[in-house]
């Protein structure tokens, strides 16, 4: 194997793949590896872990054809610490020589070894508008449980069929998220699959960082075990989550007892200043504490420690007042997957799940516990 | 040297003696110079305490009554009343207030202070020493024995020194103050039996006594690397520094309680979890409401059990945020038990809750749409939130828990509490504060 090619197209390329082999040595003990192959002047170069396949693609200047697994970290820094411009790849049996400018480097690597590959899906699939759709993944993505042995379908994000179009839907049981999307359908009706969060995230930003064009559109099919998300010039195959997603829908409750409707930034500011005073350790939530009064809310946060944070903020309200915690960083998750200038928070009692919403957003929710104070 | 040898023998360990036994000749007179033990009166009861009248024919606390009675025939045997020992002991810590703010009691009837700051008004800490005892006699009408050292390691083993000592011919009156001078520390402590160290127990001195570390002053003298490959690191290091009186803890005020607990002795081993799981319940509820009263929350729920052959292990689990409920309590507890072989039969169960901190300012507890725990067990069962619709939820549960209390304030314990703990024909078994704790 042979080729030249653009040190920044070739880095770009290296990195995203490498998303996928990230947890590779903690599992296997292996050092995680890429494999690189050129056919004419298409380089693809793909990094697997058991449950994620990230394939990139970029065209170089070809010179003959080839296929050589070459250990992740290293190959990356070195390609990362070239100048831009030119730089020249000839693979070997046992090595691999990268060289631009004058600095050349030698890379050994293990004769013959293969990446494991999920399988190909041979079925067709549906377009999805690659926008929408990773705002909506934005949105959803965050309300996932980050790995955790106990539930392992919570680690997913549920894609659901309805009769209104596609849903999507994530929680970690302490918070509920859903996005629909009216018209789409990227599966039979009445069908769901558990795709990992993880899967969908770097769909999200590989999406983000391409240019806003608003025509762009995401591949995607899906088989029992497998689906593919194809990008541009990236294809995503993922595992998915086996097992049974809770049945959510009847968490949400269908009316509530107090509403409160106040300007989303200015709130989400303030949380983040009162958010100052949280001390976070892996035992205690420092909650911050939402007074809902007549024309507004209070935001405070009391540790012990540090002291005292409060803010005022005007809105509409009106009742009884009530004071309702929650986890600030939970919340503060909620209130900026919003895209409305307008936030809304729904709360029938302190103990009881509240919702978060935007007004005039009604594709998307967010269903949060709040916790419990004395 | 003119140096005032006692300027830095700054910690008193006062210790009531025969505390039990001497509240209840106090208020019985008739018992005055008469053996009195004081303990379980039942086929497991254990000695709490006895008068040195029964110690001098060879009763001692925490012995088998059966075997104490057998000792001792003539003795009046008293079940305890733990709330009576407990007005007592206020009264003592008024007094040992007088002297100092710097008071870290360690059981109703014992307690360090520091009194460093107390030689300008009391003098020096010998006549501190006195003085306090003169005051518990004229305040309480009851006997103490004072120990003085420059730590709290020493002014303990000081004080046991102070103490009047059984015999067969009578008690012997102790000294009362005993102090041991810095200089002296070493020649005072070396020739003591390693177990007088804290952090010794039965099975270290066992092992320490295999390899001939039979006092303090062997095993000072042992090579600290040695001594860590016999006892382990942290516990060497320990032991190492106290053999040579070095002990830089403080006395410590605080006041601060580590845990909440209840313990109870069974009449008979229990040899299944189905007769133990409603006593779960039961120490749960109460050690729930007594967090309560004291306005306190934690976040760890230990369990001990006792076997029959005397083993004890303890179990404790802790949760992400303060506990909320004697619900809560007794379902974790019931949770460690149910992982523990009880075949060998249980003889004292206990349940208490650490990792304290004030309710007031506790850390909330983020609650759950669903639980995860559910999930897991029953991964294909559908709605992880099924559970959840059974159960109340847990602030649902704290408000319950208010309103029972706010029951048992006006109509007593016994008013109200969980079914589990029903009894046919005596109705309610609430866990009070001292009953059962000693069989």
């Amino acid at each position: 194997m042979r080729f030249r090619a653009d040190r920044d197209t070739l880095l770009e390329a290296l990195v995203t793949a490498s998303r996928a082999t990230a947890s590779r040595s903690a599992l296997t003990g292996a050092a995680p590896g890429l494999q690189l192959s050129l056919k004419g002047e298409h380089l693809e170069i793909v990094g697997s872990d058991p449950d994620l396949v990230i394939e990139a693609r970029c065209k170089v200047a070809g010179e003959s054809d080839g296929t050589v697994l070459v250990p992740t970290r290293l190959v990356t820094d070195i390609i990362r610490s070239f100048e831009s411009g030119a730089v020249a790849v000839v693979g070997g049996d046992d090595e691999v020589r990268f060289s631009a400018g004058r600095a050349e480097f030698v890379v050994r690597v293990a004769a013959g070894a293969e990446i494991t590959r999920l399988s190909t899906l041979e079925t067709t699939g549906i377009d999805l508008p690659a926008n929408t759709f990773a705002d909506g993944l934005r949105q959803v993505v965050r309300a996932a449980l980050v790995d955790d042995s106990r539930a392992p379908q919570l680690t997913a994000v549920q894609m659901q069929a309805t009769e209104k179009g596609l849903r999507l839907v994530a929680t970690d049981s302490y918070r509920l998220a859903f996005r629909d999307f009216e018209g789409m359908s990227a599966l039979e009706e009445g069908s769901q699959v558990l795709v990992p969060a993880k899967a969908l995230a770097e769909v999200q930003r590989l999406v983000g960082q391409a240019k806003d064009d608003d025509d762009e559109m995401i591949g995607f099919r899906h088989s029992d075990l497998d689906a593919v998300f194809d990008l541009d010039d990236v294809r995503i195959t993922t595992r998915l989550v086996r097992g049974q997603f809770p049945d959510v829908d009847r968490l949400v409750p269908t009316s509530y007892a107090y509403r409160l409707k106040v300007q989303r930034e200015d709130f989400a500011s303030a949380l983040r200043r009162v958010r100052l005073l949280v001390r976070d350790s892996k035992d205690v939530t420092t909650p911050v504490r939402l007074s809902f009064r007549e024309g507004g809310v209070e935001l405070q946060v009391l540790t012990p420690e540090s002291g005292r944070a409060v803010e005022a903020l005007e809105g509409e309200f009106s009742g009884e007042e009530i004071m309702i915690a929650f986890n600030p960083t939970y919340l503060l998750d909620g209130v900026e997957a919003l895209r409305s200038d307008i936030l809304v928070i729904e709360v029938n009692d302190p103990g009881k799940p509240a919702l978060v919403r935007g007004e005039g957003e009604d594709e998307y929710r967010y269903l949060l516990m709040p916790v419990k104070v004395s | 040297m003119t140096v005032d040898q006692s300027a830095l023998l700054d910690v008193l360990h006062v210790d009531m003696d025969c505390f039990f036994a001497a509240v209840e000749a106090l208020d019985d007179p008739t018992l005055l110079g008469k053996p009195v033990i004081v303990g379980g009166a039942g086929p497991r009861g254990v000695v709490a305490a006895c008068s040195y009248e029964a110690r001098a024919t060879g009763v001692h606390s925490a012995m088998p009554m059966g075997e104490a009675r057998r000792r001792c025939p003539a003795a009046v045997i008293i079940a305890g009343r733990h709330s009576r020992y407990g007005e007592v002991s206020a009264e003592l810590h008024d007094v040992f207030r007088e002297f100092t703010p710097v008071i870290e009691p360690i059981s109703l009837d014992e307690a360090f202070l520091d009194v460093s700051g107390s030689h300008r008004l009391f003098g020096t800490s010998e006549e501190i020493g006195h003085a306090i005892r003169s005051r518990v006699r004229e305040v309480l009408g009851l006997d103490c024995s004072v120990g003085i050292g420059r730590t709290k390691l020493i002014a303990k083993l000081a004080s046991r020194e102070a103490k009047p000592r059984a015999s067969k011919k009578g008690v012997l009156a102790g000294p009362g103050v005993v102090m041991v001078l810095a200089a002296e520390e070493l020649e005072f402590l070396h020739p003591r039996p390693v177990r007088d160290l804290w952090g010794v127990g039965p099975k270290t001195a066992e092992r320490l006594a295999r390899y001939g570390v039979n006092t303090i002053g062997d095993l000072a003298a042992l090579d600290p690397d040695a001594l860590e490959r016999l006892v382990g690191k942290a516990a060497g290091t320990h032991l190492h520094s106290l053999s040579w009186a070095r002990d830089e803890r403080p006395v410590e005020s605080g006041l601060e309680v580590k845990s909440v607990g209840h313990e109870e002795t069974f009449p008979t081993d229990r040899h299944d979890h189905k007769l133990l799981q409603p006593e779960v319940v039961r120490l749960a509820d109460s050690v729930g409401a007594r967090l309560r009263t004291a306005g306190l929350t934690g976040r760890t729920v230990n369990l001990k059990l006792r076997f029959a052959d005397f083993s004890t292990i303890t179990r404790a689990q802790s949760l992400n945020g303060p506990l909320l409920s004697s619900v809560e309590i007794a379902r974790i507890a019931t949770a460690l038990l149910e992982a523990v072989d009880v075949g060998t039969g249980v003889r004292l169960l206990g349940v208490s809750v650490s990792s304290l901190e004030p309710l007031a300012t506790a850390g909330g507890r983020q609650l759950s749409l669903m639980d995860l725990n559910d999930m897991a067990r029953e991964p294909r069962a559908g709605a992880g939130s099924s559970s959840a619709s059974k159960r109340p939820s847990e602030p649902a549960r704290a408000e319950v828990e208010a309103a029972i209390d706010a029951i048992r304030t006006r109509y007593g314990a016994r008013a109200v509490g969980p079914a589990t703990v029903l009894d046919r024909g005596s109705g309610l078994r609430v866990k009070e504060l001292g009953d059962g704790q000693w069989g």
